[in-house]
């Protein structure tokens, strides 16, 4: 398993540095000198230089992304332009709440998504409403799902904060009524991707010869589909999850703005709009490592889920 | 009953595109024309009421779909337009050209749509034209993906093999016998593109990095909206429905699972 686990990670890692090279080369030369971001619009030239060369960056572009790669493998994300602050400090107390808020969010997905489809699908009574359930989790963007439970649970019924974080030391009930909206507003788009993956391989599962010799056995349908059919279809949606979760690793950009989650998503929009690229490279950095890594543990999984497959 | 979905679809896309091209006779107002009355509720003048500057909010609703239209079909196109090429070649050239079209895609993969979006976006500097490159730029890969599977499909089929013994080039066969048999997938595929070019150019705008002001843009609507929850619902709420709704009829449209 260790050597699995080892090999893939190196067979990773050309594809992460490659990203990285290509994401610093484009936004280092589109953006240009930092030190004219970091001076502001009427700042000399001769300030400007001077800045550049204090900073290292008048210094050749290769050499500029050798030395924030070594940098960035020994913990070094270098400085924020904006926040005067180095990009890990940052980083560090802002990746437990995106990590909290993700893991909620597709734990949540995942639950209703494979429960409320596999009763679905086995009964037939109320399947339009999951496929349309499904179809507008997918099609409603977050920003609008987001207002729209502020506007019914916040400003309507006056039931939960409108935005803001709670941490836990406020108290476990303050903690979850700040994170309600947020996990629902951004399971929506996973549970119906997942309900879409996961009803395709429920469908072509519960064919199976040994699902009919279940059935003629005299099990209920419950019993069936929770038992027999759920477990043997649940592995794209394990594909998916790892996809997932590696990418909001980077954070939920739109609903943690919406709900003024201190997260890495929102870090990382006030970093675009104020174009402080440490901090959007080591985010961007953040994703990339998270998917691959993230892609590994639902390899893993699937040898959870169904023993009968083995890795090489 | 799946049938049905595809013409409900048809049917929004339509509404939509009708709010586009008849914009200046349905709305009543100029959405850009400012006034005194500023945050008015809905009324039988207004009927969804004024934004922060006096304009009024349906006439900048229906206006909107004309952003939201450009954006969504000059992505797609652009998309298509990059994709679909690279989807044909890969598929039916095989061995390295199809293991270097992978690989790039794997890559696209490994940063979500919106996050290279913004950075794109971020660098080049929001405007129409920037966006519809930039989100064509971003949805090329899942275009070449489709392609390049229904190409491997169909390169394997007996007319084809037979269009190769009589000596035909590669070009000649891609245009006239794997096109045709791939282009049902390229345009659902189309379509969905569409969709997300929608869903995505109003999640910049959204974020502060879409079309830039006065010009009516759903996603910016919703923004500034959102200070004004309170005040008028409409003001957020609608350009979002208008959002969701255009979203999902171009979605039922192409989806094959929807």
């Amino acid at each position: 398993m260790l050597t699995l686990v080892v090999r893939r990670l190196l067979l990773a890692a050309p594809n992460v540095i490659l990203i990285s090279a290509l994401l610093f080369f484009s936004v280092s030369g589109l953006l240009g000198s930092p030190a004219g971001l970091m001076l502001g619009q009427d700042a000399s030239p001769e300030a400007i230089a001077a800045l550049n060369a204090r900073m290292g960056f008048d210094r050749p572009l290769a050499v500029q992304y050798l030395s924030w790669i070594g940098g960035a493998l020994t913990g070094d994300l270098g400085r924020s332009y904006t926040m005067q602050e180095s990009v890990v400090s940052l980083l560090l107390p802002r990746i437990p709440i995106t990590a909290e808020l993700a893991f909620l969010a597709i734990l949540a997905a995942t639950l209703s998504a494979t429960v409320i489809n596999s009763v679905t699908v086995a009964r037939g009574l109320v399947r339009p409403v999951a496929a349309l359930l499904g179809i507008a989790g997918i099609t409603v963007p977050n920003f609008m799902l987001g207002i729209s439970l502020i506007f019914l649970f916040s400003v309507k019924l006056g039931w939960l904060p409108t935005t803001g974080w709670a941490p836990w030391s406020d108290g476990i009930l303050e903690h979850f009524r700040h994170l309600l909206m947020p996990v629902l507003t951004l399971s929506a788009f996973y549970f119906g991707s997942f309900s879409l993956v996961y009803r395709a391989e429920y469908e072509a599962v519960r064919r199976q010869l040994y699902v009919r010799v279940a059935r003629a056995k005299g099990l209920s349908e419950t019993a069936v589909s929770f038992k027999h059919v759920l477990p043997n279809s649940i592995l794209p949606v394990i594909t998916y999850i790892g996809i997932t979760l590696g990418q909001l690793t980077g954070g939920a950009v739109v609903t943690e703005t919406v709900f003024s989650v201190p997260g890495t998503g929102s870090l990382f929009v006030s970093a675009i709009l104020a174009r402080d690229y440490p901090v959007m490279l080591a985010i961007s950095m953040l994703i990339i490592v998270g998917v691959a890594l993230m892609n590994l543990l639902a390899d893993l999984l699937y040898t959870v889920a169904n023993p009968r497959i083995r890795l090489t | 009953m799946p049938r049905r979905k595809p013409l409900f679809g048809l049917v929004i896309i339509a509404a939509a595109c009708l709010c586009a091209a008849a914009a200046p006779l349905i709305a009543g107002y100029d959405p850009t024309q400012t006034s005194l009355q500023s945050l008015d509720p809905p009324s039988s003048a207004h009927w969804l009421g004024t934004d922060e500057l006096g304009r009024d909010i349906l006439s900048r609703v229906i206006y909107g779909a004309r952003i939201s239209l450009t954006v969504g079909i000059g992505a797609a196109l652009v998309a298509t337009l990059i994709g679909v090429p690279i989807g044909l070649c890969a598929g039916y050239l095989g061995g390295k050209t199809d293991l270097a079209v992978v690989q790039i895609v794997d890559l696209f993969i490994a940063l979500p749509g919106l996050v290279l979006a913004l950075i794109i976006t971020a660098m080049v500097g929001p405007s129409l034209k920037n966006l519809v490159l930039v989100l064509g730029f971003v949805m090329w890969p899942p275009i070449a993906r489709m392609v390049r599977g229904q190409t491997l499909a169909v390169r394997e089929s007996v007319f084809v093999e037979a269009a190769r013994a009589v000596g035909g080039g590669a070009g000649w066969i891609i245009r006239r016998h794997i096109w045709p048999n791939v282009l049902h997938v390229a345009a659902a595929q189309f379509a969905v593109t569409i969709a997300f070019a929608i869903f995505t150019s109003s999640s910049l705008s959204f974020l502060g990095l879409g079309v830039p002001p006065p010009t009516p843009d759903w996603g910016g609507m919703v923004r500034v909206g959102f200070d004004y929850l309170i005040v008028n619902p409409a003001m957020s709420l609608a350009p979002g429905v208008a959002v969701a709704v255009t979203v999902a009829g171009f979605y039922l449209l192409g989806s094959r699972e929807a």
